[in-house]
């Protein structure tokens, strides 16, 4: 299986001289499977460019939002494929009490918001609300699990095989409670996450910022690394940049991520800042988990 | 999903511990999940000491009693018909408090649906008041199906 990073900004886009280099577009993650087809993981600003790059190939385009916030779908709209007649987009998200994923999307994909209706998309366009177990996607098994963001949410977990990815983007598992103090069972994203091959994750704040966006869906850095090292992740992908962090911000960030997950007894290589067109070959497990604490 | 709780009672455990008024986390089968320091506070015991309970356990220990003194099963407390029947529940008990004495308390039992159906209920615990001066007649403390508890 293999990744690449499209969009790891949260909140909003924030191009610039200043976010060049780990990139100002939203939440977007394409994984290309062993028999190469494509899953895209979030439909933020960065799908736009990921549809420019796709190739136009038969097989069905299956898109997994994590929630409907607009850094999450604001990049439907320009998504390539999706103005082709030949495209077949599935689009799989949180179901609602409150209206269906087709009519949660097409509040943005409509009038005043947009030119054009879901209806009068030249591409054939489906939704499907996830199913509540797993379910088999090409050569891959999904399973979505809610996790704690503000409105109905979901975090997604893609094994084939002995790999896995694991991506929650939102994610606030610390609030009310000391993630270290929780038992595994009582932690909102732990099964999903657990053992798997890489963790992309919601490092949104320090925790510094954190004091002051307490409830706000996003974990700050202290949590980001509990969460990995509790659930014995084999890499950690943060994510989710927040819009004021600049490239410079982050590698200083960066060298105070890799100083903590030290502390925490986790490896150097294996826990990594988000970074627009990164790539990554995920591999098999190496049975050794990146905290070795 | 390998015992991982429905993200419904993570938040409600989450929103119990943030709380100082005496709240249990109940689960399915009764099974006390929870219960915060200010029940800790009410019951003299913590959480940390005692982990989670079997319905069995708990109505044992704490109650409630009815009026002969002995616990009311689980499966018969109003709250719990209630609760099972996903209506919201408000009326008075008395339970076995820190010190070993008992002692009457209010208690409200709110249901928790998720996605998945219901996952279990909270219950929080007030002081008695009497306020029998300011109610007027036919005034009752209810089940929200109508079904009238004893008015506290």
């Amino acid at each position: 299986m293999k990744l690449k990073v499209w969009g790891a900004r949260g909140s909003i886009p924030a191009p610039g001289p200043e976010t060049m280099r780990y990139g100002g577009n939203t939440s977007c993650v394409e994984l290309t499977l062993d028999d190469g087809s494509t899953l895209i993981l979030d439909a933020g600003t960065g799908i736009r460019n990921l549809g420019l790059a796709l190739p136009r190939v038969e097989r069905p385009i299956h898109i997994l939002l994590t929630h409907l916030h607009l850094d999450h779908i604001q990049g439907l709209m320009f998504f390539a494929p999706a103005f082709r007649p030949e495209s077949e987009i599935i689009i799989w998200g949180p179901a609602s009490p409150e209206a269906s994923l087709r009519d949660r999307i097409a509040r943005y994909i409509s009038a005043p918001l947009a030119p054009v209706e879901v209806r009068e998309l030249p591409s054939h366009v489906s939704f499907r609300e996830t199913e509540p177990h797993e379910w088999d996607i090409g050569p891959a098994r999904i399973r979505a699990q809610a996790v704690n963001h503000r409105g109905p949410t979901l975090g997604y977990r893609i094994e084939t095989g002995d790999t896995s990815v694991c991506y929650i983007p939102d994610h606030e598992p610390g609030l009310g409670a000391p993630l270290a103090q929780l038992d595994d069972d009582w932690i909102s994203g732990f099964e999903l996450a657990r053992d798997s091959s890489m963790l992309i994750h919601d490092c949104q704040y320090t925790d510094e910022e954190y004091q002051e966006h307490l409830g706000w869906g996003h974990s700050p850095v202290s949590d980001a690394l509990c969460f990995a090292q509790r659930v014995q992740t084999e890499k950690l992908l943060l994510f989710h940049h927040d819009p004021l962090h600049s490239d410079d911000f982050l590698d200083s960030f960066c060298g105070r991520v890799s100083t903590r997950w030290a502390e925490l007894g986790g490896r150097d290589a294996q826990v990594e800042l988000a970074t627009e067109r990164r790539e990554i070959v995920i591999s098999e497990p190496t049975r050794e988990p990146a905290h070795t604490a | 999903m390998n015992g991982q709780k429905p993200l419904e009672l993570i938040l409600a455990r989450n929103l119990l511990s943030s709380i100082s008024t005496p709240a249990f986390l109940v689960g399915e089968q009764g099974t006390l999940l929870f219960f915060n320091e200010a029940a800790a506070a009410m019951l003299g015991k913590r959480f940390e000491e005692t982990g989670k309970l079997s319905a069995q356990e708990w109505t044992s220990e704490f109650g409630p009693f009815g009026p002969d003194e002995e616990p009311i099963p689980y499966d018969e407390i109003p709250a719990t018909l209630a609760v099972r029947d996903s209506r919201p529940f408000h009326g008075n008990f008395r339970i076995c408090a820190a010190g070993g004495e008992h002692q009457d308390v209010a208690a409200s039992a709110i249901p928790i649906v998720g996605p998945e159906g219901s996952s279990g209920a909270i219950v929080i615990f007030w002081p008695v008041i009497d306020d029998s001066d300011r109610r007027q007649p036919g005034d009752a403390v209810m089940s929200a199906g109508g079904e009238r508890g004893e008015a506290t």
